[in-house]
């Protein structure tokens, strides 16, 4: 069943064209890798999904509905996202980050809310930290708090944008373990990610993006293995080797 | 905790002794600030009054009126009799000749310390009332300035640079004697009597809460301005509005980051509360002044009421950095990682 249609994309900042003419379908359940160098406009692609940025033309669909139609905050709620720099609420506890949007946008009584939220934590192995700060915690910590403050409010879809791009290479392991967890667990993921261990063994498909454009877009064997064109192959190859 | 890695006010950075005994003197002249506001507070009077107990507290509308507690006398008989020795030792008696003045200032300072100490009552709830006040504007300022979209932030911006591109006391003068504000706060009965003060009081407090909160909204904006923007893009993706982000997300640490501005503020209005005194209000610049004029010291109460400021501003800087420590974010420690 599909829950995500993008269809026909366009973005510009200014006269730089950042996505062209992307469109793609995930099915629910899908894992969803995209790569591509820098600048191809990954990020921006996540971001229109819910709407931290706005697209020029085209339509997104979740769910069978655009998603201008939908309520930003509503559409938010249904699509959770995890960060680059996890962004978490630093003057609150773990438990107090999973805590806020129950809170207030599910409007879960307090108890409820933090017992929730320490079931959360514990599924990302952080059941001991729920009263630590963001600033008390490792990188790895802190992104498995945003994993689970975006998992809590049970969305749809979670997009990663780069989720282990801003950690430390002994800590990348903790985080990707929690992912494939997930994925395991049948959460429709869309991930911008470079960790291609990961996109081989859990994405259901892989898309390479560059210059704001699909290039080709299949399952990892075929990527990975037989691409059809010789820029996937270049791209992939330097990202394992560099790995 | 160490002392020297928390505290970064004047007093507290003081090593162990020297902080003691400034410390100290602090209690002592608290206490005996305390005291006397118990003592002639005309609203406690009427409260315990009302509770059955007429005489546990007298005003100065009551029984006593305000009279030293501490004796002028014996200071002044030290101050003359240094002076005695210093002029019989001739020229080379200038360190006696300071020492009697000392005296002579302490005499005088037991003298004129109630109506001081009445001057810093009104001068303190001045303040604290119009930096409270003033917050309450400055908060939604300072949102609109930054957050507020071209209308809203160019409103705030013109109030901001209006209120702080003209004088504080050409500010009092039109609110006292151009406005008819103050013939409206009379109309209200309770004005004026019973412990409730002049209309000029509140003017002044009208007066320095809009001053204030020209000046605090700018040190908000700069410390919201400093949360990372991250913070509510994150607010925002797990399906928070903007104004519940600004709520819940920004503002908690913005207004911790301006703590430290905020004090700067704080300590300025400690000090330009005086200015209320060219509006008629009884505070502790005015009270100075019409001393001066009754005894002709200007000299020796400009001193102690320069003391009196002091003390007072210390004790804010130290009070501010107490609950600056006490709100901080564990692991950021006087919002240090706050890039």
């Amino acid at each position: 069943m599909t829950l995500l249609r993008v269809e026909h994309v366009d973005k510009s900042y200014g006269d730089e064209e950042v996505l062209h003419d992307v469109s793609f379908e995930m099915q629910r359940q899908d894992v969803e890798v995209i790569v591509g160098p820098s600048g191809s406009g990954k990020s921006t692609l996540l971001r229109c999904v819910n709407r931290l940025t706005e697209i020029d033309d085209g339509a997104i669909y979740l769910d069978g509905e655009e998603i201008h139609a939908l309520d930003e905050n509503e559409l938010r709620r249904r699509v959770g996202m995890v960060f680059q720099d996890f962004n978490l609420f630093a003057h609150r506890t773990a438990r107090g980050n999973v805590t806020l949007g129950l809170r207030q946008v599910l409007g879960m009584p307090r108890e409820e809310a933090e017992a929730t939220a320490d079931d959360y934590l514990e599924r990302v192995g952080l059941a001991d930290q729920a009263e630590s700060y963001p600033a008390e915690l490792s990188g790895g910590q802190q992104q498995r708090v945003g994993i689970a403050r975006a998992l809590a409010m049970e969305p749809e879809l979670i997009l990663f944008d780069e989720p282990t791009s801003a950690l430390d290479p002994e800590l990348i392991g903790e985080v990707l373990s929690v992912m494939r967890d997930l994925a395991d667990e049948g959460t429709t993921m869309l991930c911008v990610t470079h960790e291609m261990g990961f996109a081989r063994s859990a994405a259901s498909r892989i898309t390479f993006l560059d210059d704001g454009r699909i290039v080709e877009r299949g399952p990892p064997e075929t990527l990975f293995e037989d691409p059809e064109h010789e820029r996937t192959r270049a791209f992939l190859g330097e990202l394992a080797g560099i790995q | 905790m160490t002392t020297t890695d928390v505290d970064q006010t004047a007093v507290g950075e003081l090593p162990g002794r020297r902080r003691l005994a400034v410390g100290a003197v602090g209690v002592v002249f608290w206490a005996w600030l305390l005291a006397r506001w118990a003592s002639h507070n005309t609203l406690l009077d009427r409260l315990f009054t009302a509770l059955g107990a007429p005489n546990l507290v007298q005003s100065e509308l009551g029984v006593r009126q305000r009279e030293p507690w501490l004796p002028a006398e014996p200071f002044q008989a030290a101050s003359d009799g240094v002076a005695d020795v210093a002029a019989s030792l001739g020229p080379a008696s200038v360190l006696l000749e300071w020492l009697a003045w000392l005296f002579d200032l302490a005499a005088f300072a037991t003298t004129i310390g109630p109506q001081l100490a009445a001057g810093a009552f009104v001068t303190v709830y001045l303040t604290v009332l119009s930096m409270l006040l003033g917050l309450l504007l400055a908060v939604p300022l300072s949102v609109a300035r930054v957050y507020g979209g071209p209308v809203l932030s160019r409103i705030s911006l013109a109030y901001t640079e209006l209120i702080r591109g003209t004088p504080l006391l050409a500010q009092l003068f039109f609110l006292y004697f151009g406005l008819p504000l103050a013939g409206f706060i009379d109309s209200f009965g309770f004005v004026g009597s019973g412990g409730v003060p002049r209309a000029a009081v509140f003017v002044a407090i009208v007066g320095f809460t809009i001053n204030s909160s020209a000046y605090q909204s700018e040190y908000i904006r700069a410390a919201l301005q400093s949360v990372d923007p991250g913070q509510l893009t994150a607010a925002r993706s797990i399906g928070l509005s903007k104004l519940q982000g600004i709520r819940y997300v920004v503002l908690p640490q913005g207004l911790r980051f301006a703590i430290p501005g905020w004090t700067n503020e704080f300590v300025y209005l400690i000090k330009y509360s005086s200015l209320a005194a060219f509006i008629t209000v009884p505070e502790l610049f005015r009270r100075a002044r019409n001393i001066g004029s009754d005894t002709f010291q200007f000299t020796d109460v400009y001193v102690i009421v320069a003391l009196f400021y002091l003390a007072l501003v210390l004790t804010t800087a130290l009070a501010m950095g107490k609950l600056e420590q006490a709100v901080a974010i564990p692991g950021l420690g006087r919002g240090a990682d706050r890039d």
